[in-house]
């Protein structure tokens, strides 16, 4: 028995295997046949089976008895192997369907996906045509279906200018340098129409990893489809208190304003911050769905709607009410102490408040006003409130709509160069002319101030310079040294201009206009600065003049060290009975003491000059109105001809 | 769609050899191709004692199986169980007791097909098709399959299986893995080549495999025994297979077993 089940694995117990082999023997004179075949159910079948079994018997049975047994055995062998490689031909058969059905299974997902991305998605060959292609693809590039992009080339939806940077990202991406590539672009759309696209591109390769297709995914980042997703997702509830956001409330206040009257409040809570560093962010959350949950209450029962606008800040529309109580409702509601995570707190909130505003007026505007309204409040403490002031709004308002169309303004030939008389305090004459901006009603320091605030100063600046030196040079020309000095007052950006000097010394050329017949006021806080405009201008033999000389310190040291010839300031006039009038005298003593002139600009009555001239000041602007170029001229030709009564 | 997306599974390739039908050859089994058994001629040149190897490794399994029973075992986790061949687990356990429960886990297609065939009729097995180094999907599938409760102790097999788990798996921590999921009380059963023995023939072997879709990784004695962190071994111990409780005085030489077999008991 065990030089058998040495020759091969019998799964039995060694009692079995004896049983088994003593009942076979007992067979074999009568029935080889069966003795073969139980052999091989037993799985006596190793390659040395039979060897070792005839061997044992041989010297016990007759020739023919082994001669059947050994037929038997190598037939029941056979029928053995077929059955196995039958069962292992199913095996296979059935592994095979299965990945066939996975396969189908994974292509069906695959085929559900790509219907119904979101993005548009193309598998183009390695030459760009597209094999297949979704209808969001279609869809954004303004075609019917996926199958219109079939056979097309993809590149053809690219712009021209476009199409090197992409080929050269295409070919990394199938070379195998990056596994994708993103980017965005504009794609032209079947009607020539742009729209803007993020694009995903990644490789698809065969069995072999050889690179085979592209697949390109789209996605539409244009405007108008950012904004119907956005709608589409609901984007308008704020997730923490689930009010409105401030979109959300944009839109319907923009929806109210056409009905009755409103008023608008923008709440913000005093001291949040303080809860939120304190206590944490998690306790300032908390804080905020209470907040957000009392004055929902108190907007069900107002009818009002309500939105959390901010990190701390909330807005309530009301149909037109009674604004003071409206606002002490909302400071009892919040006030009344609140438990958070066992801290008692107490809430106050600062309100801006619009009120009936203008049926023209914009939800954005209206929520400008109250957040300004808000400020305002809140600057002045906590528990505060405050009224948008249209007035005040509307002169801010004014003044940048007044910036705004300045450029447009210059460019027309609107703003006109005036020349308003210096005069000398102490001998009545007039000492120069000012060359100054004029622009609607406004002031040369308004114009200037606007220019500023445009960044139109510089070029303006130059425009006035140049202008003013053509006309000063003229002047010169026809009424020799009876023509009046040219005063030019520059603005803070021009008088720390680096091209300053260049362009003053190129206006001199050009126009012939003499040095010493042109001063220049800088302003002070360019030579505070450190700026050396003022020096160097001194030095090309330029008379130069300080602008918004104030008195401070640094100012009268500055005195010392750059070679100035007058300052100028604008100040009320030190009336003799002003406690001013002394100190004013003693500045400009000091002014005095170091050489250098004092002069005053905006002075436009006699008494005024008067004022100054007790005090010491040299020189005033704006006596007399400034004129235009030609009328300046006019008068000029009348006091250089001789005067009738002595002709 | 003429493309192929890369979760589609490899295809059935019976052209490239498989250790789990190189197995079943070696067992002298018919479940076989000509590429398995070209392997496994080159095999036995290395190791001519392969088809005695085979045929201990596959009786030692057997006598687990009875030990487990006989330790109050009524539920199997046959992990990485190959190409049924003859004697199998569900067949042995079953005629001791027709009430135990097989969970046979594979991963090759056709020794998935082939186990589903044979045990189409047997309510009391199945087969899941998962990688035995993944426990995690391993124990979801056997939970899955409804015939394994994890509140009993189970007997967790894996005969002849560990050898073609690569160190950088991280045997050790597979192993964990499955005796963390089961409750103190259950077996867990391990054969595996070892270099141990007969080392030069073991390298020849090696060498044959490395090239096949299943190289091998023969581990020494303290190796086995780390893989039994958390388990109690039985006697006899870590020993080559025919070693392993013998039914009868063992015949077979022990230094050509090729395989160390251990069961430990999860403490």
């Amino acid at each position: 028995m065990h030089a058998l089940t040495s020759t091969a694995y019998i799964p039995l117990s060694h009692a079995e295997i004896e049983q088994a082999l003593l009942d076979s023997l007992r067979a074999l004179p009568e029935s080889p046949e069966s003795v073969a075949r139980r052999l091989v159910s037993l799985h006596a079948t190793g390659p040395d089976s039979l060897r070792v079994t005839i061997e044992v018997l041989s010297p016990a049975f007759e020739l023919p008895v082994l001669a059947r047994l050994s037929s038997a055995y190598a037939h029941a062998m056979r029928l053995d192997a077929f059955d196995q490689q039958e069962q292992i031909k199913v095996a296979i058969v059935r592994a095979k369907q299965r990945v066939e059905r996975t396969l189908r299974v994974s292509q069906a997902r695959f085929q559900e996906v790509f219907d119904s991305a979101a993005l548009g998605i193309v598998i183009t060959d390695l030459t760009g045509r597209c094999v297949e292609a979704n209808d969001t693809l279609a869809e954004i590039v303004g075609l019917d279906s996926g199958a219109d992009l079939t056979d097309r080339d993809l590149r053809d939806f690219y712009h021209p200018e476009d199409l090197a940077a992409l080929g050269a990202s295409y070919r990394k991406v199938s070379e195998g340098h990056v596994d994708r590539f993103r980017d965005q672009r504009k794609l032209i759309r079947a009607d020539g129409e742009p729209v803007w696209v993020h694009l995903v591109v990644s490789v698809l390769r065969d069995a072999d990893g050889r690179p085979t297709h592209h697949v390109t995914m789209v996605e539409d980042i244009s405007e108008l489809h950012l904004l119907q997703r956005s709608l589409d997702h609901q984007l308008l509830h704020d997730s923490l208190t689930g009010l409105s956001n401030r979109q959300h409330f944009l839109s319907r206040l923009e929806r109210r304003l056409d009905g009755g009257p409103i008023t608008l409040y923008h709440l913000g809570l005093d001291a949040f911050s303080v809860v939120n560093n304190g206590l944490g962010h998690e306790t300032g959350d908390k804080l905020l769905k209470i907040v957000a949950h009392r004055l929902g209450e108190l907007a069900a029962a107002k009818d009002a709607v309500l939105a959390r606008v901010g990190g701390d800040e909330f807005a309530l529309m009301t149909v037109s009410d009674n604004v003071t109580s409206t606002i002490e409702e909302i400071q009892e509601a919040l006030g009344e102490p609140t438990f958070v995570d066992d801290h008692g707190l107490a809430l106050s909130v600062s309100v801006g408040v619009v009120d009936r505003p203008p049926a023209f007026a914009t939800a954005a505007e209206l929520m400008r006003c109250a957040n300004a309204a808000l400020r305002q409040a809140k600057a002045r403490g906590k528990r505060q409130w405050a009224l948008h002031d249209p007035h005040d709004d509307a002169r801010r308002r004014g003044r940048y709509a007044l910036a705004a169309s300045m450029p447009g303004a210059w460019e027309h030939g609107e703003v006109e160069i005036v020349y308003a008389p210096v005069h000398d305090l102490e001998t009545q004459e007039v000492l120069g002319a000012v060359a100054r901006l004029h622009w609607d009603d406004l002031s040369h320091n308004d114009t200037m101030a606007l220019a500023d605030s445009t960044g139109l100063s510089l070029p303006i600046g130059r425009w006035l310079l140049r202008e003013a030196c053509v006309q000063a040079a003229r002047w010169v020309e026809e009424f020799g040294d009876g023509a009046p000095t040219l005063h030019l007052v520059l603005g803070a950006l021009q008088s720390r201009d680096e091209d300053l000097v260049a362009d003053v010394k190129r206006a001199l050329d050009d126009t012939g206009l003499p040095p010493e017949r042109l001063r220049i006021a800088l302003d002070i806080s360019s030579v505070l600065a450190g700026d050396d405009n003022a020096l160097v201008l001194h030095d090309s033999g330029v008379v130069t003049a300080l602008d918004g000389f104030r008195g401070g310190h640094d100012e009268l040291a500055v005195l010392t060290e750059v070679p100035v010839r007058s300052v100028i300031t604008r100040a009320p006039a030190p009336r003799p009975d002003s406690p001013l009038h002394q100190a004013m005298r003693a500045l400009i003593e000091t002014v005095h003491g170091f050489g250098v002139r004092f002069g005053v600009d905006e002075v436009h009555t006699p008494e005024d000059a008067e004022h100054w001239r007790r005090a010491g000041a040299d020189g005033v602007i704006g006596l007399l109105p400034a004129l235009p170029a030609a009328e300046v001229t006019e008068l000029l030709a009348t006091a250089a001809s001789p005067r009738p009564e002595a002709s | 769609m003429s493309e192929r997306v890369s979760w589609v599974p490899e295809g059935v390739d019976t052209g490239k050899p498989s250790a789990a039908r190189l197995y079943d050859y070696l067992l002298g089994g018919g479940h076989n191709f000509a590429a398995d058994r070209a392997l496994a001629e080159r095999f036995l040149q290395a190791q001519p004692n392969a088809r005695t190897i085979a045929r201990l490794n596959r009786a030692f399994l057997r006598r687990a199986v009875l030990f487990m029973i006989d330790g109050g075992i009524r539920q199997f986790l046959d992990l990485g169980s190959g190409i049924p061949t003859v004697g199998n687990v569900h067949e042995i356990a079953q005629k001791a007791d027709p009430e135990v429960r097989v969970v046979y886990v594979d991963f090759e297609e056709v020794a998935v097909a082939h186990s589903q065939l044979i045990l189409e009729h047997d309510p009391r097995a199945t087969i899941v098709q998962e990688d035995m180094t993944r426990p995690a999907a391993v124990l979801r599938a056997a939970r899955d399959s409804g015939l394994i409760d994890f509140s009993q102790p189970v007997g967790v097999l894996t005969a002849g299986v560990f050898h073609f788990v690569p160190p950088q798996a991280d045997p050790n921590a597979i192993v964990a893995a499955y005796r963390d999921a089961v409750p103190s009380g259950s077996y867990l059963a391990v054969s595996q080549f070892t270099q141990d023995l007969q080392p030069e023939e073991m390298a020849g072997v090696v060498e044959v495999m490395k090239k096949s879709q299943n190289p091998m990784y023969p581990r020494t004695k303290s190796e086995i025994e780390a893989l039994f962190d958390g388990f109690e071994l039985v006697e006899p111990g870590i020993v080559p297979t025919p070693l392993w409780r013998p039914e009868v005085t063992n015949t077979d030489d022990p230094d050509k077993a090729g395989i160390y077999a251990a069961v430990g008991r999860k403490v």
